[in-house]
């Protein structure tokens, strides 16, 4: 068996995680990020939804119920982050737009205009009314975008069909890298006769390069160009966890991928290490503090039982409404089902409240009475709690003897 | 105006297997059904194609009815019926004095059985109880609802039967005390259908007496409801019951990838207001664990009821009502056959079709039990090599279903439901329940103009407000997170309770 030593210990891949890793590396603490793989970031749109509940965001968060976890971080605080954020993507060459003050739109792939704050380059101008006629490009046999879906709720909206010869998300992003597909494609759509006000994609426009690819169509089209987010696997999504994840490498943070945590080692009131297996191999990593992001259900911090919810690293107390009777709503499209409360109820410096250790803090998806879906707050909260777990570790850390 | 001689209402195993008997016996009808085929009891059940063994103590005559159907459906059915044989498991604390009646009563009957010891019956379904004490072997059998019912009116369509789906019955027309006819509503265009006929029949189930009371008759009936779930995996090859009274929770049955276990019974009132609980599936789940104790930790991907649609008793527990089926005269041209089983159904449609004969004076003899179900020879069971020769067009990824078999099945029978699809090629029978290709199997039927972009949003929709009532007791585990994935895509990345 190895052992690894470390001054922190992240556990989860997602937005909350990388950005508390990058936090702490950045002041010069040895941090170690394990995963047992790709984020649940992955499969979102990408964009930074904040607190939808209110045209300012601010203002959104101030009307939560007074458990939201949004109420750990001062108000300042999420302004900072969002501002962090913004820069370190400008940094790894995928710029976001937006800010703190107001929310906007972005059209989704049922034509509704979504909710968000801080949106890609690619997405900025997406309508923000249903008025602006659409034009939009899509490929053939693309399973996973219909543009009927957006006709149905706008009305002056056309379409195009684009033969790029496969017909999945992935294969026709990674075609628009290369250099022979794109010129090809460039002269089909130069002869459409488009005379509507903006031009729209599928989120297939290439891997990383999609910002420069979005924008040479634009010049060349002589209209603004935007994406629209499909449903997974989500290009935007990929590509923020890329640049987020690279973000955290450069700042000197490690990743071990695909080391799921089995066990931990405890003395006292401190976790000492994880027990993580890779390879067939046990391999313990030892740190002074560790950071929990892994996420609510999907993301796999939380495991639903017939009879309990389980924190699955640490098994810290879960906080449910309720048996599996209160779980879910009987209207599906309630937005309010009793098991966006579930998960971990956190002190101002969150730690867990009531957990028998004293060098854990939680942060993003995993906390209690977050409601994403209904509050419209996924990676806004992960990256204001991160600041929040991170500067609450960092103090741990300088204060420990 | 459509004329024909017998108008039968009802397109579950009963209704389907009458048309396909007044087919062979040459006699034009007309079958109308308010869903699709299999939409009540037929699909909501487990899939059992009984060998009579359950019945065998309780009520011969209907064992031995099972028996015989059992085996005739076996030649006549092949591409339907899976010949899995089925076990009686006897686990330590159930009763001796059962079993020892149970195969005194299946020899009665003359139905075939084995005693096998536990370590035969392990070698048999690996995934047994060790503890079992013992086994009996017994000719149970899986068998598709869905294709049964589609075989059967394959037939019908054939010689010229009438057939149309998605029609509620809203009138039965009457002239001088006697039916005459229908007139039955499309339920995608809101048009009105009069159908003319000598003779009704009304083989629908749990809604038996509310199509009778179109036509101021009566069926008595006891409407109990039964509870199922399904699992993400096949646990066992072989129909696994347990040898004790019919009780809960009793059966497990293999089908295609997966299982069905089941069931519950709780009488009910209104067979359109159904409602699976929670309580009901930790039950189904807890009994079969105890056959197989891999049940308690698999995943479940969907709980459904049903209705059995039984004959009025005054015996208080429904599990001991007579599975006996019965063919009512209402003497006004209408008849009602109500109660009986799936695996029956041949032998109702025989009995049903007997007595029009007679009615109408002709002598053709039934032939449904000796030639074999038409259509078969399309059928190449679960034809995995086409499905994967598309592979980079699969739009069901769960049941590998790609974009052309859909747009086939569009073409096909022209439908605009996708329950139609999904029945037909099993898309979303998965572990995401159609969360995924449903989305795309009507984004295609919007592309190929069956329904426009208005009608694909409103189905989509409601598709995933059924969907969840399916789910939504059977969430914990793999599944809950599978589901959050789902409700993360649908209110979240595509905004969809956002108003325009």
């Amino acid at each position: 068996m190895s052992v690894i030593e470390y001054d922190v210990v992240i556990i989860g891949a997602g937005v909350a995680g990388l950005t508390a890793g990058a936090l702490l590396a950045e002041r010069g603490f040895k941090v170690a990020l394990v995963t047992t793989g790709e984020p649940t970031a992955c499969l979102s749109t990408g964009c930074v939804d904040v607190c939808s509940r209110d045209h300012k965001p601010l203002s959104g968060i101030h009307d939560l119920p007074p458990e939201h976890p949004y109420h750990l971080v001062p108000e300042k605080i999420t302004r900072d982050a969002l501002n962090y954020f913004q820069t370190a993507m400008m940094d790894m060459g995928i710029p976001y737009a937006g800010s703190a003050e107001e929310n906007r739109f972005i059209l989704s792939a049922l034509g509704t205009l979504k909710t968000s704050c801080l949106v890609p380059l690619t997405m900025k101008t997406a309508p923000q009314d249903n008025k602006e006629g659409i034009h939009i490009v899509t490929f053939k046999g693309l399973k996973d975008f219909y543009p009927g879906y957006i006709i149905s709720r706008r009305k002056n909206t056309k379409f195009s069909v684009y033969d790029a010869g496969v017909y999945h998300t992935m294969g026709i992003a990674s075609h628009f890298e290369e250099k022979e597909f794109f010129e090809k494609f460039i002269i089909w759509l130069g002869k459409l006769n488009i005379d509507e006000d903006k031009i729209a994609f599928p989120a297939v426009i290439g891997m990383e390069s999609a910002a420069e690819i979005i924008n040479t169509i634009a010049i060349l089209m002589g209209k603004p160009v935007f994406e629209i987010p499909t449903i997974p696997p989500s290009m935007p999504g990929r590509r923020l966890f890329n640049a987020l994840k690279g973000y955290f490498r450069k700042k000197g943070g490690m990743i071990y991928w695909s080391w799921p945590v089995e066990g931990t080692e405890k003395a006292g009131r401190l976790i000492e290490a994880v027990a993580t297996h890779s390879a067939g191999r046990p391999n313990s990593i030892n740190a002074r503090a560790f950071i929990l992001a892994t996420g609510s259900f999907v993301g796999g911090g939380l495991t639903a039982t017939r009879e309990a919810i389980i924190e699955n690293v640490f098994n810290l107390p879960v906080h449910t409404d309720g048996p599996r009777e209160t779980w879910f709503d009987n209207n599906y499209f309630s937005l309010n089902h009793g098991i966006g409360r579930a998960g971990i109820i956190a002190d101002l410096s969150l730690r867990p409240a009531d957990s028998p250790w004293d060098n854990i803090f939680v942060c993003g998806g995993i906390l209690a009475n977050t409601e994403i879906l209904k509050n419209g707050c996924g990676h806004g909260l992960a990256l204001a709690t991160a600041h929040v777990a991170a500067q609450s570790c960092a103090e741990y850390l300088s204060n420990e003897i | 105006m459509i004329k024909t001689d017998v108008i039968i209402i009802g397109g579950g195993a009963t209704g389907c297997g009458i048309a396909r008997d007044l087919a062979l016996r040459g006699i034009p009808h007309c079958l109308i059904e308010k869903g699709d085929f299999a939409a009540g009891a037929t699909g909501a059940c487990h899939g059992l194609l009984h060998s009579g063994c359950r019945y065998a103590v309780t009520d011969p005559i209907a064992a031995r009815e099972c028996y015989e159907e059992n085996l005739i459906l076996r030649r006549i059915g092949r591409k339907c019926v899976e010949q899995t044989g089925g076990l009686f498991v006897r686990l330590p604390g159930d009763s001796k004095r059962f079993r020892e009646l149970f195969l005194r009563s299946c020899e009665e009957v003359g139905i075939p059985t084995e005693v096998i010891s536990s370590t035969r019956a392990i070698d048999l379904v690996p995934n047994l109880n060790p503890e079992i004490e013992e086994a009996i072997k017994v000719p149970d059998c899986s068998i598709d609802p869905f294709r049964l019912c589609l075989l059967n009116i394959r037939t019908s369509q054939l010689r010229g039967g009438i057939i149309f789906t998605r029609h509620k019955v809203t009138e039965i027309i009457k002239s001088h005390g006697r039916c005459t006819g229908i007139k039955a509503v499309d339920q995608a265009t809101g048009e009105v259908r009069e159908i003319h006929a000598n003779i009704i029949v009304n083989a629908t189930g749990a809604w038996a007496n509310m199509i009778a009371s179109l036509a101021g008759s009566e069926v008595p009936m006891t409407l109990v409801k039964g509870s199922l779930v399904i699992t993400n995996h096949r646990l066992t090859n072989m129909v696994i019951n347990r040898l004790r009274q019919p009780s809960d929770g009793d059966i497990i049955v293999p089908n295609e990838a997966v299982c069905l276990a089941g069931t519950t019974a709780l009488a009910i009132d209104d067979p359109d207001q159904l409602l699976t609980e929670s309580s009901e599936v930790d039950t189904i789940i807890s009994e079969a664990g105890k056959m197989i104790p891999h049940f308690n930790n698999t995943r479940i991907i969907r709980a459904f009821s049903g209705v059995r649609p039984l004959l009025k008793s005054k015996k208080a527990d429904s599990h001991e009502i007579s599975r006996g089926f019965q063919i009512i005269n209402h003497e006004n041209g209408m008849y009602s056959i109500a109660g009986g089983k799936l695996t029956t159904f041949r032998l109702m449609a025989e009995k049903m079709v007997d007595t029009i004969m007679a009615s109408f004076n002709l002598k053709k003899l039934c032939e449904t039990a000796e030639i074999p179900l038409d259509g078969q020879e399309e059928l190449s069971g679960y034809p995995l090599s086409r499905r994967l020769a598309d592979m980079k067009n699969i739009v069901c990824e769960c049941e590998l279903v790609t974009r052309q078999e859909v747009e086939r099945i569009i073409r096909q029978t022209g439908t605009r439901n996708v329950g139609d699809i999904q029945h037909r090629t099993r898309l979303g029978m998965g572990p995401c329940q159609g969360g995924f290709c449903t989305f795309r199997a009507l984004g295609i039927m919007n592309d190929m103009s069956v329904i426009s972009p208005q009608q694909s949003m409103e189905m989509l929709r409601g598709f995933l407000q059924r969907r969840y009532r399916g789910i939504r007791h059977a969430l914990w585990g793999d599944q809950l997170r599978e589901e959050q994935l789902i409700e993360y895509i649908y209110l979240g990345i595509l905004a969809m309770e956002k108003p325009e």
